[in-house]
């Protein structure tokens, strides 16, 4: 403890006597780093801010307006009417509620296999444990552009390929899930446990009233991460839908662009603020947790 | 209120023994100490008593009853753990009440048992706060209170005051010691630190390597140590052994304890005297200890004097009377002592 | 232990389980099989037709170039999407408003469909009224057919990639710099260490877990790429935005050679398999830093 405030104080001391040398200078150097660097930070947020304000102004523009070169920032008149004609111009509303039935089915479904699952891993001793656990990694790390055939074929075969079961069911788990759930579990001091089998807790209170609220900012993680994937996913229902009426938003949106020999930008931008728009309010209102839910839980 | 006997209790894990065919006797309403280094079986032992390590052979006894193989949360039993072990997920007052709920206790009885426990550990004011937002203190008065407002028949307690600073580890210590008077419960206490054990334990169990040493009362144990591992144990620092065959004979020990050396004293009659050359003088305050090398080994002298200088020779006389002996294998030899000092 | 007590765990790991076996394993075994058979999709019957796949495959002057554009734009998305974040992530590890504003803008594309992004580039890269083609009239490069032309196609792909992974990347390595704890900073600065000895002496080698994680996950990433080029591209032009899923969807899908198709599948598991186990071998042997 000493030694550390001994060395923080010649730190400071040492700091001090440089700023006392060249401190004018210093000044309007820093004053000039800055401004740079303000700048800097303001390009950075224009790269990836704008083509989504240009989004939204191309959604707003008329048709004419689109076909102006320089372009025009700002459409003279609102043309709200283009959200309208994307929206008719397929099953959107049929689109829409797939989008949502199958994020959310996929997070039930994963929610109920995981739990059970991690908790075995984590807090159980038994034979297969090792394999299982092996195949759990195997599942984790093999993706979907690997699969995504074999699969086809065996819905195919199952005759399943006109229904929700190709998009819902090979989802039903999550390896990713587990794992991260099993190492949350497996951070819970033994002594916590211990306590509440002193208190006399049955198996299933340890689980419920002990454990699973200690996971529950995990759990949350898992949720925006598993859930925001499956909003946005796009190959595997491009493969695994024939039928409009089991397609999703990324898929109509998508068709949009080919829906007429010459794209309507003015269209396909409107469909894509519907596509967005929920993304971008749950990013709003819960940035820190998705951040975290993406970057953290990849670390780990 | 209980006793505890433990019978024959061996303990393995894999393939290692820890413990073995270990017996012992905790009386009804004591404070028993269970004190020893790291990996002597102290934790252990608490934990078969509580029913978290299972029993490879032998039986416990709770107030008469055999429990080795009853649930931990059905054995009357509370405990205390090194590092709280509170519920983060729950309020204190959740906390102190999850027991009582697994064991249906009806609301009324509940608010009443809480209401009265928490006014004696002081946390009236904080039952709605989480522990996160509690100091180390408050948090151990938490697993206290948790302990308590299940009126256990014994209380275990694990290092429970190891995480505290020091101030509020002796204020702890203080009110441990009071506790036990009021309620009169029985109290398993375990502790590597013999400080703790001797000034609050009223039976003091030494332990290493998965056999008890030494049980006795503070004082007993202080003055009458049953081998060299407790003498050494407890005491600081500890008690000085040297080779007997200068003095007696060989294949003995003598061991005296620091503070019992004179130092430049005249009176030579029945002591032991020797020659040394003071190393380091360690001043205290209150007292202050020598280190001394001698012909027979460096020596611990602790004594009120610090007027002696670094370097010079000293002449040291330990009584007769506060010399022990102890064979090669480290037991006492109490007959040869009547015998020969 | 009673019964139940040995059977609780499997009945609680088997639903997880039934899923992983039977949509993944299985399908990676199926696909294996496949591969060595000649199957149209329509036909009732799989020829069997051994190693022939991988031969016509290996053989293919059209896989050649797929292959080439995978590692092409593999080894660009890797080398400028880490290469991008690594001073990005210096720069903006900082407190401040403006610096965590800036964090949240640049991680967003990371949540959006590649389906929005695609399209909203597709159309700054518009030929006639895109906003890129208004953009370089003032560097003084003339209007371009981005994606038609087979000189950008690739690189216009990659720009795309970038777009959406930097914000990730980038706090990634912002999560990784603020796991080095303060006081080596100050024992250098005792040591009278300069700022690019700093860099070069704490700061990377501490930050080599997050730099190699991210190359593990980008490589894997940018081997998958699918949907810019199904809906940018489509593959071309004339093959020059090929690669190998997109490829296999296409056989698959638009030609109908599952065998064929599976080949190049198995060949990507292999690759994706080699670089898991060069993820977990070095992560065990080589990256030691404390």
């Amino acid at each position: 403890m000493e030694a550390r405030e001994r060395v923080q104080q010649s730190l400071r001391i040492r700091k001090k006597e440089g700023r006392i040398e060249n401190s004018k200078n210093l000044e309007i150097l820093k004053k000039g780093a800055k401004g740079l660097e303000i700048s800097g930070l303001i390009i950075l947020i224009l790269i990836f801010g704008f083509p989504f304000l240009w989004m939204i102004s191309t959604s707003l523009k008329s048709f004419s307006e689109i076909m102006i070169f320089p372009p025009k920032w700002i459409p003279d008149k609102l043309m709200f009417e283009n959200y309208i004609r994307a929206w008719n111009s397929g099953p959107f509303l049929r689109y829409f509620f797939n989008s949502v039935l199958i994020s959310i089915s996929i997070l039930i479904l994963q929610f109920a296999t995981m739990i059970p699952t991690a908790y075995a891993f984590a807090r159980y001793e038994f034979k297969l444990k090792k394999l299982l656990f092996a195949i759990t990694l195997l599942a984790l790390m093999i993706p979907e552009q690997i699969t995504f055939l074999p699969v086809y074929l065996q819905m195919s075969s199952w005759n399943l390929l006109r229904t929700y079961a190709p998009l819902i069911l090979p989802f039903a788990a999550s390896g990713f899930g587990v794992f991260l759930l099993r190492q949350t579990f497996m951070q819970v001091p033994d002594e916590i446990i211990e306590a509440a089998r002193l208190d006399n807790a049955s198996e299933w209170k340890i689980m419920w009233k002990i454990m699973m609220p200690m996971a529950r900012p995990v759990l949350i993680t898992f949720a925006l991460f598993s859930f925001i994937s499956q909003w946005n996913s796009y190959f595997w229902p491009l493969v695994m839908t024939n039928t409009q009426s089991l397609r999703t938003l990324p898929i109509g949106v998508a068709m949009l662009k080919d829906a007429e020999a010459l794209t309507r930008w003015d269209t396909v931008m409107a469909g894509n603020m519907i596509l967005i728009a929920p993304m971008l309010v749950i990013y709003f209102f819960a940035q820190k947790q998705i951040i975290k839910a993406f970057v953290y839980s990849g670390i780990k | 209120m209980a006793n505890i006997y433990l019978q024959d209790i061996t303990k393995k894990y894999e393939n290692i023994t820890v413990i073995k065919n270990l017996n012992l006797e905790i009386k009804d309403s004591s404070f028993t100490v269970l004190v020893g280094p790291s990996g002597c079986g102290k934790s252990t032992t608490l934990r078969m008593i509580a029913g978290l390590e299972k029993v490879n052979n032998g039986e416990i006894f709770i107030d008469g009853e055999e429990i080795t193989h009853v649930n931990p949360g059905k054995r009357g039993v509370a405990m205390v753990f090194q590092n709280y072990a509170l519920y983060p997920t729950m309020t204190v007052k959740e906390n102190i009440e999850f027991g009582l709920k697994n064991n249906k206790i009806s609301k009324e009885e509940r608010e009443s048992v809480i209401q009265e426990i928490c006014d004696i550990v002081g946390l009236t004011e904080y039952l709605d706060r989480k522990p996160s937002n509690l100091s180390g203190g408050q948090r151990q008065r938490v697993a206290l209170a948790r302990a308590m407002v299940k009126r256990p028949k014994v209380f275990l307690m694990d290092e429970p005051l190891s995480n505290l600073d020091a101030k509020l580890r002796n204020q702890m210590r203080t009110e441990l010691i009071q506790l036990h008077k009021k309620l009169g419960t029985t109290f398993v206490y375990v502790t590597h630190d013999q400080v703790e054990a001797m000034s609050m334990g009223d039976a003091i169990v030494v332990m290493d390597k998965g056999v008890i040493q030494h049980m006795a009362n503070p004082v007993d144990l202080y003055n009458d140590p049953a081998n060299i591992f407790t003498a050494q144990f407890i005491g600081a620092p500890p008690m000085n052994i040297i080779p007997g065959k200068k003095f007696f004979e060989e294949s003995t020990y003598l061991g005296f304890r620091p503070e019992k050396v004179k130092l430049d004293s005249t009176s030579a009659d029945n002591c032991l005297a020797m020659k040394g050359k003071i190393l380091t003088r360690e001043i205290l305050g209150s007292e202050t200890i020598y280190s001394i090398r001698t012909e027979v080994g460096d020596i611990k002298v602790k004594t009120i004097d610090s007027v002696f200088p670094e370097d010079i020779e000293i002449q040291l006389h330990i009584d007769y009377k506060h010399i022990y002996l102890f064979d090669v294998a480290g037991n006492r030899q109490r007959n040869l002592e009547k015998v020969k000092l | 232990m009673s019964f139940w007590d040995r059977v609780k765990p499997y009945v609680m790991v088997s639903p997880s389980i039934t899923v992983f076996l039977l949509f993944f394993i299985y399908p990676i075994m199926y696909l294996f099989f496949l591969s060595f058979t000649s199957w149209n999709l329509i036909s009732l019957t799989k020829t069997f037709v051994g190693i022939e796949n991988y031969v016509e495959l290996l053989k293919s002057p059209q896989f050649h170039l797929v292959i080439k554009n995978t590692v092409l734009y593999t080894f660009l998305m890797v080398s400028i999407s880490i290469g991008l974040a690594l001073p990005t992530a210096l720069w903006l590890n900082k407190r401040g408003f403006l610096h965590k504003f800036t964090q949240g803008v640049i991680f967003t594309p990371h949540i959006i469909s590649l389906v929005s992004i695609s399209l909203v580039w597709m159309w700054i890269m518009d030929p006639d009224y895109g906003l890129l083609n208004w953009v370089m009239g003032f560097v003084g490069i003339p209007p371009s057919k981005w994606l038609a032309n087979p000189k950008t196609a690739l690189i216009s792909l990659v720009v795309v990639g970038v777009w959406k992974t930097l914000g990730y990347n980038t706090l990634v390595l912002i999560a990784g710099l603020q796991s080095i704890p303060k006081d080596i900073y100050e024992a250098a600065e005792l040591d009278n260490a300069s700022k690019w000895r700093n860099f070069y002496k704490i700061t990377l080698p501490m930050l080599s877990p997050s730099l190699f994680f991210l190359l593990v996950i980008s490589t894997i990433a940018s081997f998958k790429v699918f949907d810019t080029i199904n809906i940018m591209t489509q593959g071309g032009p004339i093959d020059t935005t090929n690669m190998i899923v997109f490829f296999i969807y296409q056989n698959a899908f638009d030609f109908f050679k599952i065998g064929y198709a599976s080949a190049a599948g198995v060949l990507l598991v292999i690759f994706l398999g080699l670089m898991t186990f060069i993820h977990f071998k070095l992560l065990a042997n080589r990256v030691h830093y404390r």
